[in-house]
């Protein structure tokens, strides 16, 4: 049985896991999470966790020269861990979790203890804060701090930029086709123009769908005010005459085999798309983006804190990051690297505004979720 | 040793069985249904309510009750169009005939549901199957857009649930005693006749079966409307889901269900009212 916690991880949460899962997922499990959807934000409830725990590494104990990292599978290229421990002498010892619930639940078990370096998506990183899980980096010894991408800093789980850093992000963007569209697309409102008539496909994430209608209306994906989400649900409606398809497994393939021009896709699906077909245009909607992070921190209580700094500041040297990124195939967030890196991985210095998906009121939560329902209904009349 | 005295033992573990994982889960669905929704974060409070009933009185919930039930009518009336005739002709092959026919209609089902879907999307798509035969045969110029509509869903259901009402005929025509259509037909009754009145009346069961067996799965079959509709036809399957996973309200999705199978038993009891039928072929 499984719970799910509402209104978070939607970007980040759903990214992390397509890649991470890329390909473990056969045709048959891609099939039953289109049908479930429940790849995106299920965790378990505690009673869940502890029987899937078993299945994982453990933590233990970590001696001077040992730095304990803890992540979701395949987040590091392996030479990049073997470069750590010729540069610092310190071995990595690699643990792993498979989701960001069971990833607390231990921390908070060890009680900040155990971990030296965890990688989380952003929302779980918050509560990890609150809980006074996390200590400060040390940016003596993290001298490559300033070599962060702004656009990923002084989010909602780390405002002041004193505990995290961002390791990958996931962006959602619009991609289509210039030889079906006569129009160039620059962002969200051009997805209502009525030219793309039956012609859109989007992903099945009711927060981020919300989401983007409300910055098209220049207001906050988070907004908490009903009347303001309800307009939200009028612009909404006047979108679905343009819905050809909304799907949060592999949307990208309706772009490709001609059913759709213009599609809204995750990170991963827009670097499918244009391996398939490289004239694709992909835009950074001008109205701001939403995105999902994944960032770094040092445990309270972490048995190695100078090794946990030394190892935050080695992936942010420019050539490690490069080599990360490229291996994850997420949108980089270390600036100082966006001039080596898979130019398909660097958001364009022109977007300069992001946000990200975060918990609602129960109110508010109920309006989008009424939005989504009378959304899709419209959308298949 | 006395063999009767524990008999029940062993019809025990079915009673069992019963009890824990179909009764179990349905009271359990009905206490959820009156429980709190908690505002923020995991799961729900025991506290009792009637919101989440009053909730689905927003036209935006009826509407999916509409069309749900919309598409399960449309769904069971083309399977019986095409079911009924094809189990009755089949039940009058010959006996090799008959053999071919079920391990033809069998083969299906040795594929994954979900895999057979695919495969209609492949055909259904604009650059599909379908759209190139029928522009290569000068039908259309432009493709059609069906992939991601009404009609695509309506074909997967009809596709999927199509075989149930074929076996659930076929079975009752199989048993029926062809003396009494000679009979009719020998007292003068035209063939049309004869079967309106002694063909059909008697095969009325495996007809009801295999509409039940065809009307409250496609209540129920959202994915076909997910994955061939886009997921663009919003029936109150993938209501109660998207409940249960990206709304995370379970008391609302179980209000639901509870009206669901509520509904859904009105519907077979008044099928059984119309029809007379009290034993149904194949199911009970």
């Amino acid at each position: 049985m499984s719970l799910k916690i509402k209104g978070v991880a939607y970007i980040a949460g759903k990214e992390g896991r397509m890649k991470r899962k890329i390909l473990a997922v056969s045709l048959t499990a891609a099939a039953v999470m289109a049908m479930t959807a429940c790849g995106t934000t299920m965790n378990t409830n505690p009673q869940g966790a502890q029987g899937e725990t078993s299945a994982e590494s453990t933590g233990g104990s970590s001696g001077s020269n040992e730095l304990v990292l803890y992540t979701w599978a395949n987040m590091f290229p392996q030479e990049v861990l073997d470069g750590f421990e010729e540069e610092t002498g310190v071995k990595v010892i690699y643990s792993n979790f498979d989701t960001d619930e069971t990833m607390l639940e231990r921390l908070a078990q060890a009680q900040g203890g155990d971990y030296d370096v965890i990688i989380a998506d952003d929302y779980i990183i918050e509560q990890a804060v609150n809980e006074g899980l996390v200590s400060e980096i040390d940016k003596d010894i993290v001298t490559n701090f300033g070599n962060i991408n702004p656009l990923y800093q002084g989010q909602f789980y780390d405002p002041e930029d004193i505990y995290t850093v961002p390791y990958g992000a996931g962006v959602p963007v619009i991609v289509y086709d210039p030889e079906q569209v006569d129009f160039e697309i620059t962002g969200y409102n051009d997805l209502w123009n009525p030219e793309l008539e039956d012609k859109v496909a989007i992903t099945a994430n009711y927060r981020v769908i919300n989401g983007i209608t409300l910055m098209s209306m220049g207001k906050s994906m988070n907004e908490e005010d009903v009347s303001v989400i309800e307009e939200a649900g009028q612009k909404l409606l006047e979108l679905a005459p343009n819905i050809r398809l909304i799907q949060d497994d592999n949307t990208q393939n309706a772009l490709l085999n001609g059913e759709a021009s213009a599609a809204f896709l995750y990170t991963s699906q827009m670097i499918s798309a244009l391996a398939e077909n490289p004239d694709l245009q992909v835009v950074y909607p001008e109205e701001g983006l939403g995105f999902g992070i994944m960032a770094a921190f040092v445990p309270s209580q972490a048995p190695n804190k100078e090794a946990a700094n030394q190892f935050l500041n080695y992936i942010l040297e420019p050539e490690i990051s490069k080599q990360c990124m490229e291996y994850i195939g997420y949108y980089n967030t270390t600036q100082a690297a966006d001039d080596i890196v898979d130019p398909q991985l660097v958001v364009p210095d022109s977007v300069t505004s992001g946000e990200i998906v975060q918990n609602v009121s129960a109110e508010a939560d109920e309006a989008y979720n009424k939005n989504w329902t009378e959304f899709r209904a419209a959308c298949g009349q | 040793m006395k063999k009767k005295t524990k008999w029940w033992l062993c019809l025990a573990p079915m009673y069992i069985f019963t009890l824990l994982f179909i009764l179990g889960p349905i009271i359990y669905m009905f206490v959820v249904s009156f429980a709190t929704n908690n505002s923020s974060g995991y799961g729900f409070t025991w506290t009792f309510t009637l919101e989440n009933f009053a909730r689905m009185l927003d036209p935006v919930y009826v509407d999916c009750f509409v069309q749900s039930f919309k598409l399960a009518f449309s769904t069971t009336i083309l399977v019986i169009l095409i079911g009924y005739p094809f189990g009755y002709f089949m039940a009058k092959l010959s006996a090799k005939g008959k053999k071919i026919m079920m391990f033809l209609i069998m083969v299906p089902f040795w594929t994954s549901s979900l895999l057979r879907l695919y495969g209609w999307i492949i055909i259904l798509q604009a650059k599909g199957l379908f759209n190139t035969i029928l522009m290569k045969i000068g039908i259309i110029d432009e493709p059609l857009k069906i992939l991601y509509s009404y009609p695509a869903v309506l074909i997967g259901m009809v596709y999927a649930l199509l075989p149930f009402m074929i076996l659930a005929v076929y079975s009752s025509v199989e048993k029926m005693d062809w003396a009494l259509v000679e009979a009719a037909r020998d007292l003068g009754a035209s063939p049309f006749r004869a079967f309106l009145t002694v063909t059909l009346k008697m095969t009325l069961p495996g007809l009801l079966s295999g509409v039940i067996l065809t009307f409250i799965p496609s209540m129920g079959l959202f994915f076909i409307a997910d994955i061939l509709g886009g997921n663009t036809i919003v029936l109150v399957g993938s209501l109660i889901q998207d409940q249960m996973n990206r709304g995370s309200n379970w008391p609302f999705a179980a209000a639901l269900a509870v009206i669901l199978t509520i509904l859904t038993s009105i519907m077979i009891f008044l099928y059984r009212k119309i029809t007379h039928v009290k034993d149904l072929e194949g199911i009970v």
